[in-house]
């Protein structure tokens, strides 16, 4: 669906049902480059079980309004206003990567709504090397080629996938291909830029869940430890055979994880 | 630096987890039409497409599964449907975009199934094509209509050996928002990979040159994922609600591939032409040598043209690493490992002197197929297109004095041995 959020176009996929804020509300947010097609399985599953789902593209990404936003901070107040453009009352957020970023900044500034967190695959701040930096400004197609190579784990590589015939790793290339080259440019700088997840992190007032991968090259271990030593109380888990996109790599282990925590903290009617 | 697993690796290893129970390295054939679910929910799920997995081996099932990952994978593809036959992946792939009142534009250097699947059955569907010489862009932009949806043809046409300009085509296509579907057959993804020259989607009969053995039959869609549906009104099946599936937009919910997954839930649910799990193990096993088998296929084409350049039997030869073949530049272009195995030849003394030959080679097969481990001899007048019209032939390139020619992996002086025994029957013939 598309909607308006001070003027802009914002597009989100809602996973077959319409949008209904009348229901407890779970937003997915992508990390650096993705889009809403990063959540296809996931989104489904929650809004054909009485939540209602949120998929957003960010701005700039894909089927959504530019120019993208350079900064985590700037995507929370955003997000904060498409929370506030939809009237959504009763809030669970499910974030990978950069948008544990987001969600972790959203969580601290604007905690009211905010049933539940759920971070996937992230650290305190993402500080992103020189060369995917760089490549990032003046070479998008070998910063995709670095994202796609350092994201997938082995199952990634071997095009294997939850869905028959589906290569994971082709699908996530070609969505991060289709965005603007400047959206994954923007989303890169904003990670490394962020310095304010210990603070964030230590403001939260929900409910967290942590979901670490253990093949993961761009989040690894110790900057998930950092993570979960910041957070109050999170519930941790971890997939040892997954790379960072765990969402797509081991879609039915994360959906069991975050269907258990989601349905406990923010429960719809027959949860 | 990025690090990706290359070709031969990929021919070996993409779409495969190892077998968790037993640990066999092959891929299991799961010869099975059904699968047990461990629960309500966990069927529900996979119906209502929240979740991977397999319910019915019509719609998926895990050997051809792997075997469609192994393509997408070697394709540069977002996603694989494999298919009964190379035909049931043409028709599937078109069918899956197009209906009552479209049009194609598509190449007259095609395979004769492909010909008359647009000539005469689609149009019983209300799907008319026009056609055009693959050697003429400009043809092809000029057969555009209103109501085109798709452009269409084969990078190596057959049997005339033409080489489509694909990255000419594809701009048209661009220009248009027209996607661009390449049978890719006679070159497989060793030799070229159509994706990235822009085309949208590729079409293999993987009997041929994939599965290489000639022992199983069977067709693949690789969706290349590169294709904007959601730019406009013209593709309803892939950006409106589809009722079956809860009214799910295929576009917004799978983006990349929506595509295959419209053929998969249509026409694989719907139509059924389901490749065997059979099937699927004998094509992998094809697959996993495929490198080692086009440069051996490519080195014994080599030297087949030379061999028939050189012979005095022979009236011509086609093919398009030969310098006069008109596409050879493009065949630099976007085959430099080669052409592909396909040569087609004048035997001197016309219709008769070609069938003598035909009937004397022992080594070669006279069959209806290419793409064998084998080599193959064929008279396409008089079998793979012998139900065109005479215009269609001519356009097609077809004399009634052609020869075409599968080369096969057989040591090439073998191959030699056997067509000379050919020849000095034709030669016997023209002598009276």
């Amino acid at each position: 669906m598309y909607f308006d959020v001070k003027g802009k176009r914002v597009f989100a996929t809602t996973g077959g049902k319409p949008f209904d804020n009348s229901k407890p509300v779970v937003i997915f947010l992508a990390g650096s480059g993705g889009d809403h097609t990063f959540w296809g399985l996931h989104a489904r599953f929650f809004a054909f079980r009485k939540y209602s789902v949120l998929c957003p593209d960010a701005p700039g990404h894909t089927h959504s309004a530019g120019p993208a936003l350079g900064s985590i901070e700037a995507l929370a107040d955003w997000l904060n206003e498409v929370v506030t453009a939809l009237d959504i009352k009763d809030l669970s957020i499910v974030a990978h990567s950069q948008g544990c970023l987001v969600a972790l900044e959203y969580a601290s500034r604007f905690p009211h709504k905010l049933r539940s967190m759920s971070l996937i695959t992230s650290g305190l701040a993402t500080p992103v090397n020189d060369y995917l930096l760089k490549a990032a400004n003046d070479n998008p197609a070998a910063a995709v080629d670095m994202m796609i190579s350092w994201g997938f784990g082995p199952a990634g590589h071997l095009h294997q996938g939850p869905i028959p015939g589906n290569s994971i790793a082709r699908v996530g290339y070609t969505t991060m291909w289709r965005n603007s080259p400047r959206a994954l440019a923007a989303d890169l700088h904003a990670c490394n830029d962020y310095r304010n997840g210990k603070a964030a992190a230590a403001a939260v007032q929900c409910p967290v869940q942590v979901i670490i991968a253990g093949k993961d090259r761009m989040a690894p271990a110790k900057a998930t430890a950092t993570l979960v030593e910041h957070l109050p109380d999170p519930v941790v888990a971890r997939i040892s055979e997954s790379g960072h996109m765990l969402p797509l790599e081991v879609p039915d282990q994360c959906r069991t994880l975050l269907k258990d925590f989601i349905f406990l903290h923010n429960p719809a009617s027959q949860a | 630096m990025s690090e990706f697993l290359k070709f031969d690796t990929l021919s070996l290893h993409a779409g495969q987890t190892v077998d968790p129970v037993y640990g066999a390295r092959a891929a299991p054939i799961y010869q099975t039409t059904s699968y047990v679910f461990p629960d309500t929910d966990t069927a529900s799920s996979i119906f209502n497409l929240e979740r991977g997995g397999h319910a019915y081996s019509r719609i998926t099932n895990p050997t051809v599964g792997v075997l469609e990952q192994r393509i997408a994978a070697l394709e540069g593809g977002s996603a694989a449907v494999c298919t009964a036959s190379g035909m049931a992946a043409t028709f599937c792939a078109i069918t899956a975009i197009l209906g009552q009142g479209d049009h194609i534009v598509a190449s007259t250097q095609m395979y004769g199934g492909n010909i008359s699947l647009m000539k005469n059955t689609l149009p019983r569907f209300g799907i008319t094509t026009t056609f055009f010489d693959p050697t003429d862009i400009d043809a092809c932009r000029n057969a555009i209509r209103d109501n085109t949806r798709l452009i269409y043809g084969e990078l190596i046409g057959n049997p005339g050996l033409d080489i489509l300009d694909l990255e000419a085509i594809a701009n048209i296509g661009a220009e248009h928002h027209i996607p661009f579907m390449v049978d890719a057959t006679f070159n497989t993804p060793y030799l070229c990979r159509c994706l990235d020259y822009g085309a949208n989607m590729t079409i293999h009969s993987v009997t041929k040159w994939m599965g290489g053995h000639g022992n199983a039959i069977g067709g693949v869609v690789v969706d290349g994922g590169n294709f904007d549906w959601g730019a406009s009104d013209k593709y309803p099946t892939i950006t409106a609600p589809y009722a079956p599936f809860s009214g799910i937009n295929l576009w917004e919910e799978f983006g990349p591939s929506a595509f295959a997954t419209r053929i998969r839930a249509e026409a694989m649910r719907d139509i059924g032409p389901s490749m065997s799990p059979m099937n699927a193990f004998l094509l992998l096993q094809g697959i996993e040598t495929l490198s080692l088998r086009m440069d051996r296929h490519m080195s014994n084409t080599a030297a087949m043209l030379e061999f028939l350049q050189n012979h005095e039997q022979v009236s011509w030869v086609n093919h398009p690493n030969l310098p006069g073949h008109r596409s050879h530049r493009l065949a630099q272009k976007y085959l430099p490992k080669g052409a592909g195995s396909i040569i087609s030849f004048g035997v001197k003394g016309g219709r008769d002197a070609g069938k003598a030959f035909i009937e004397n080679v022992e080594l070669a097969s006279h069959l209806a197929n290419v793409g064998d481990a084998k080599t193959l001899v064929i008279h396409p007048a008089t079998t793979t297109h012998s139900r065109i019209d005479a215009g269609a032939l001519q356009a097609a390139g077809i004399t009634e004095d052609m020869v075409r020619l599968s080369v096969g992996l057989e040591d090439i002086a073998d191959i030699k041995a056997d067509f000379e025994t050919g020849f000095r029957a034709a030669a016997r013939l023209a002598k009276g």
